[in-house]
């Protein structure tokens, strides 16, 4: 489903990603991880393309991202993405969020777009917050909220930029709780994340990620039981020890 | 001091066209205003696109924007007006400039007038709106562009709505100073608000009542002004956003 092939990019003389290469399939959830600065959030928004790559080739579902002829903005509404600081539309109640790109993107209308929307706050339990505004939610709901916009477009893969890091540690498992959920039904997941009890549970592999290098691509039961390289075994040493 | 108070005179027959002087003064005020909101609207317009221009990411587009905004805010008001109103007719085409020229006197004064004001607060309000859209998190146009919005729509439906919210306060400012500056257009002969306080000043000699009168009316307009600016904030506040109830 996503196919990295040797991707490096640079902030002029500063390399972020150097000869990145994997592949997710589908119904994989991939946890990326590493130190901070290390590239992880650099990789997964090159695969939407939300960050220009110099060199190497990205193919989602078929598509390749860096070649300059592909509707960006197409591929990209088949590609969830959920980021750090949710990034909900503060002008919008919560289902005009859920709403509007099925409309203005996918061309639906505004009824089958909220009834949509209505369905998948149910299913992230916040049907009784639709008329309200992000503002009024807390981080862990606005976070939930952000989930649903993305499902709402039908997409065939999520990427996640650090969902909980900004949220308060009680509610890091109710965002957790839906993406296990979501990794459980089968969504292809790549996500980037220090929360290896979520990593433990629902990765299929791990990437680790080092100084903008893939440094470990192994299954979760490798990553976790006998990391090879030494950095990895160092990150896991602290991360795990607390 | 022997100065003889007589605000009997505004209620006087003027001097010429069968008026009284509040007749002059109303006549002022209507100019006043025609003027300030005709060039406000196409102030917002052309601010609003230089001001998105100046964000987005192709280099020649915000570099032309960034020029227009420095040229119109960097040269004093005064010289583009004489600018517009005497030199711009020259450089028209010369069937245009003659029809120009051979149109009423207040008709030239007036859209000189407007056009100055207008591409002069253009550029303020464009440097708002840049200011606006670049105090948003970065990771909005993100979110939008995630969700397959092209850029366009970004703008259109993200970016916007919540820029021009945050900038309704700094907007007032610009509003009420287009009618302020306005009072510069009586040196190329508008009969504005401040020119007839001038005229009135020197056909009747009460200079005092004269210019009481205009500058409560121009307090009438910036009241009117803020509080309608303040209503719109209000009845825009997000729900929940900071600043919000």
């Amino acid at each position: 489903m996503i196919t990295m092939n040797k991707v490096s990019k640079h902030y002029g003389a500063f390399q972020v990603l150097t000869d990145c290469s994997t592949q997710v399939h589908k119904g994989e959830v991939i946890v990326v991880c590493g130190p901070s600065g290390s590239g992880k959030s650099t990789l997964i928004k090159v695969v939407n393309g939300l960050e220009p790559f110099q060199s190497g080739e990205i193919i989602v579902n078929g598509v390749s991202v860096g070649d300059p002829k592909t509707n960006l903005s197409k591929l990209r509404s088949t590609v969830g993405m959920v980021f750090q600081n949710f990034e909900l539309f503060p002008h919008m109640s919560i289902i005009d969020n859920l709403a509007i790109a099925q409309v203005k993107v996918l061309g639906r209308t505004q009824e089958v777009a909220r009834d949509k929307g209505f369905k998948l706050l149910d299913r992230v339990g916040l049907r009784a917050q639709a008329e309200k505004y992000p503002g009024q939610l807390s981080g862990g709901q606005q976070q939930r909220v952000a989930i649903a916009r993305a499902l709402a477009m039908d997409p065939i893969c999520m990427l996640f930029d650090e969902p909980t890091s900004a949220l308060d540690p009680e509610m890091v498992n109710e965002v957790l709780d839906v993406m296990t959920e979501l990794a459980r039904e089968g969504m292809t997941m790549m996500c980037v994340t220090h929360e290896m009890g979520f990593a433990k549970r629902v990765a299929s592999r791990v990437i680790f990620m080092d100084q903008g290098r893939i440094v470990e691509d192994d299954s979760k039961e490798a990553f976790f039981e006998n990391p090879r390289s030494e950095r990895a075994q160092q990150f896991l040493a602290k991360i795990l020890h607390h | 001091m022997g100065y003889n108070w007589n605000w009997g005179v505004f209620l006087q027959p003027a001097a010429s066209g069968g008026d009284t002087y509040l007749g002059w003064m109303f006549h002022g005020f209507k100019t006043t205003i025609a003027l300030s909101l005709s060039a406000w609207l196409i102030a917002l317009a052309v601010g609003a696109v230089v001001g998105v221009l100046r964000t987005v990411p192709n280099k020649w587009l915000s570099g032309l924007a960034t020029a227009y905004v420095e040229i119109f805010r960097n040269i004093p008001l005064l010289v583009q007006l004489f600018l517009w109103y005497f030199v711009m007719p020259e450089l028209l085409p010369e069937s245009l400039g003659n029809a120009f020229k051979q149109s009423n006197p207040f008709m030239q004064q007036f859209l000189s007038s407007m056009i100055c004001l207008a591409l002069f607060t253009s550029a303020r309000v464009a440097e708002q709106v840049r200011s606006g859209i670049n105090s948003l998190p970065r990771g909005q146009k993100n979110a939008a562009l995630a969700m397959g919005f092209t850029l366009p729509q970004t703008y259109r439906y993200v970016l916007l709505p919540m820029a021009v919210r945050l900038i309704v306060p700094p907007l007032t400012s610009e509003f009420l100073n287009i009618f302020k500056n306005s009072a510069v257009c009586s040196t190329i002969g508008l009969l504005e608000l401040a020119a007839q306080g001038r005229q009135l000043v020197d056909y009747t000699a009460q200079p005092y009542e004269s210019f009481i009168a205009v500058t409560l009316a121009y307090l009438v307009i910036n009241v009117v002004v803020m509080f309608s600016m303040r209503w719109l904030e209000s009845r825009t506040r997000v729900p929940g956003y900071i600043g919000g109830k």
